[in-house]
């Protein structure tokens, strides 16, 4: 996904002027042809997210789109107040990109794990919050996002859940409508390991590259039917609970512990039962529910 | 005591009395690093959105009180409109909000945020070869965040020369982790340094005059002291450091600052 980054700015780069980068020191190889074409509007400004985002916000006060980039727990985590005061509350639009969310990292051990960006941006006023799942659906939300002037955050992960879904920001997709009881209800490249799980079972899968704005719409029509949110992050499950309160509701994503096993993404899923046979077992506890 | 300043203390004194808010000592601190900042940028009272203007961010924006009673010396709204200072629905809060006060250009509040947002701007206005500059004022206390020194660190590297810091050395924090050589400091983050008296219009519009080919972002230590023009606040900086005078305090005030006790 992140190579589809370099893609999609050069893309818009070479139409749009007001487009800028400035990266945490990560990528920059990968963007080398970015910064022999455009030497001018990459700036490489070092392991300082909170002046990264909070110079972001200066550039976009002066009519420039401003693409931060770096590692999610630096830039979210750490950041969180420049993104509120500088971003938010100053309703200067930047876009924040990050990777390395959830346990892309999982064997760099806790300080590298992040599964609360998305929940902690989603409560910021006026913050767009996207999990795309594929490349096609990451270069689709950026190029109708970036320019906007609203604060947009984008999680790009290692992992793609393999669809080629329709892509509209703020839509959610109804994947499997098998007129089930139970809906599940994902976001992110975990879409596949849910897929994996509801083979030969009885369930709905509606699927959220965008987690604000939520698509109430899409889960309304959901709504009678038991949900499970499945999830390798935080965010997805408060939303649906804030947006569409009294619906019966079960999660299925993170316990509360830190998650340190080392390994690769998918060992760390197994071990919390984000694996296909995990997310099976929930969904088969969820049917058996009254 | 320039007489502008005066009547912009004189102010400061009364709205924080009718409104029981305002940082009294830090907004005096200032005045006068405020009314040279706005002396050498190029801006319009009347049309505060005029592309063409410099830019002002107040990084300490507890000083909101004295920056809103400079604005309305200007001529950017009058001050009577500064009288709902703090209150329920008013514009004018106890820190500025660009959306609110025509002439702010950054909501602040948070310390240590000013720096790097200023710097953003002038890399913008760098980029679109723009002789706009861009002006900042923080405080010592603030100067405890490392965002202050990792901005100034950024600002450097990029070469910002539209960017200027003035620092309001008046000594507030003392009682915690005082930075005793600022100019040296700023020196070594790579700006080029002025140091000033605080309250010397003159000397610190002197300092902000714009340079030819400049490759780094200036700096301005401007020595000041919190309260400077009421003996009382001096007497006692700390326990005026939020406190609003009640009547009787206030036409003390306001004759010391008359008498121009210091």
């Amino acid at each position: 996904m992140r190579t589809a980054f370099k893609d999609v700015t050069l893309e818009l780069a070479a139409t749009d002027e007001r487009l800028v980068l400035l990266f945490g020191d990560i990528s920059v190889y990968l963007f080398r042809e970015f910064t022999a074409r455009y030497p001018e509007r990459f700036f490489n400004a070092g392991i300082c997210e909170n002046t990264l985002v909070s110079m972001a916000a200066g550039m976009a006060s002066q009519g420039l789109f401003p693409i931060v980039h770096t590692i999610a727990p630096f830039v979210t985590e750490r950041s969180y107040e420049q993104i509120k005061d500088d971003v938010c509350y100053n309703g200067f639009g930047i876009n924040i990109v990050t990777c390395g969310a959830s346990f892309d990292y999982a064997w760099d051990g806790a300080t590298h794990h992040c599964y609360t960006d998305l929940e902690i941006l989603r409560l910021l006023p006026g913050m767009e919050v996207m999990q795309p799942g594929s490349k096609k659906e990451f270069c689709a939300l950026l190029r109708s996002q970036y320019a906007n002037g609203l604060p947009s955050y984008y999680r790009i992960s290692h992992d793609e859940h393999g669809e080629d879904l329709p892509v509209s920001f703020g839509r959610g997709v109804v994947v499997r409508d098998a007129g089930a009881a139970v809906t599940v209800l994902t976001a992110g490249p975990i879409l596949g390991n849910v897929l994996k799980a509801v083979a030969g079972l009885e369930a709905n899968v509606v699927y959220f590259h965008t987690l604000k704005p939520l698509d109430t719409e899409v889960l309304r029509r959901f709504a009678h039917t038991k949900l499970l949110v499945v999830h390798d992050a935080f965010g997805l499950f408060e939303a649906v609970a804030a947006e569409v309160p009294g619906v019966r509701l079960w999660r299925h994503a993170l316990p509360d512990q830190f998650n340190v096993y080392y390994g690769k993404l998918d060992d760390i899923r197994r071990a919390i039962g984000l694996d296909p046979e995990g997310i099976r077992a929930a969904v088969r506890r969820v049917q058996a529910e009254p | 005591m320039d007489a502008d300043c005066k009547a912009i203390r004189e102010h400061i004194l009364r709205i924080s009395q009718r409104s029981g808010h305002g940082h009294i000592p830090t907004s005096f601190s200032v005045v006068e690093a405020l009314v040279a900042v706005y002396g050498v940028m190029r801006h319009d009272p009347r049309r505060p959105q005029w592309e063409e203007r410099d830019l002002f961010v107040l990084s300490k924006g507890h000083a909101s009180l004295g920056f809103y009673c400079v604005l309305a010396h200007l001529g950017y709204f009058p001050i009577e409109a500064v009288n709902a200072f703090g209150a329920f629905g008013s514009s004018f809060g106890c820190h500025p909000d660009r959306k609110k006060v025509p002439g702010v250009e950054v909501s602040t509040g948070s310390l240590g945020h000013g720096i790097a947002v200023a710097a953003g701007m002038a890399l913008a206005l760098k980029l679109k070869r723009s002789a706009r500059r861009v002006f900042t004022l923080i405080g010592d206390g603030e100067a405890n965040e490392g965002t202050v020194w990792e901005a100034l660190s950024a600002a450097a590297h990029l070469k910002l020369s539209g960017l200027t810091v003035l620092y309001d050395d008046n000594g507030s924090q003392i009682r915690c982790q005082p930075i005793p050589n600022a100019a040296e400091r700023l020196r070594a983050f790579g700006c080029v340094v002025h140091e000033v008296d605080g309250h010397d219009v003159g000397q610190i519009r002197a300092a902000l005059a714009p340079v030819a080919g400049g490759v780094a972002p200036v700096a301005v230590v401007c020595k000041a002291i919190k309260g400077f023009g009421c003996r009382t606040f001096r007497s006692d900086m700390f326990a005026w450091h939020r406190r609003s005078p009640n009547p009787a305090e206030l036409a003390q005030l306001l004759e010391e600052l008359n008498e121009n006790s210091i």
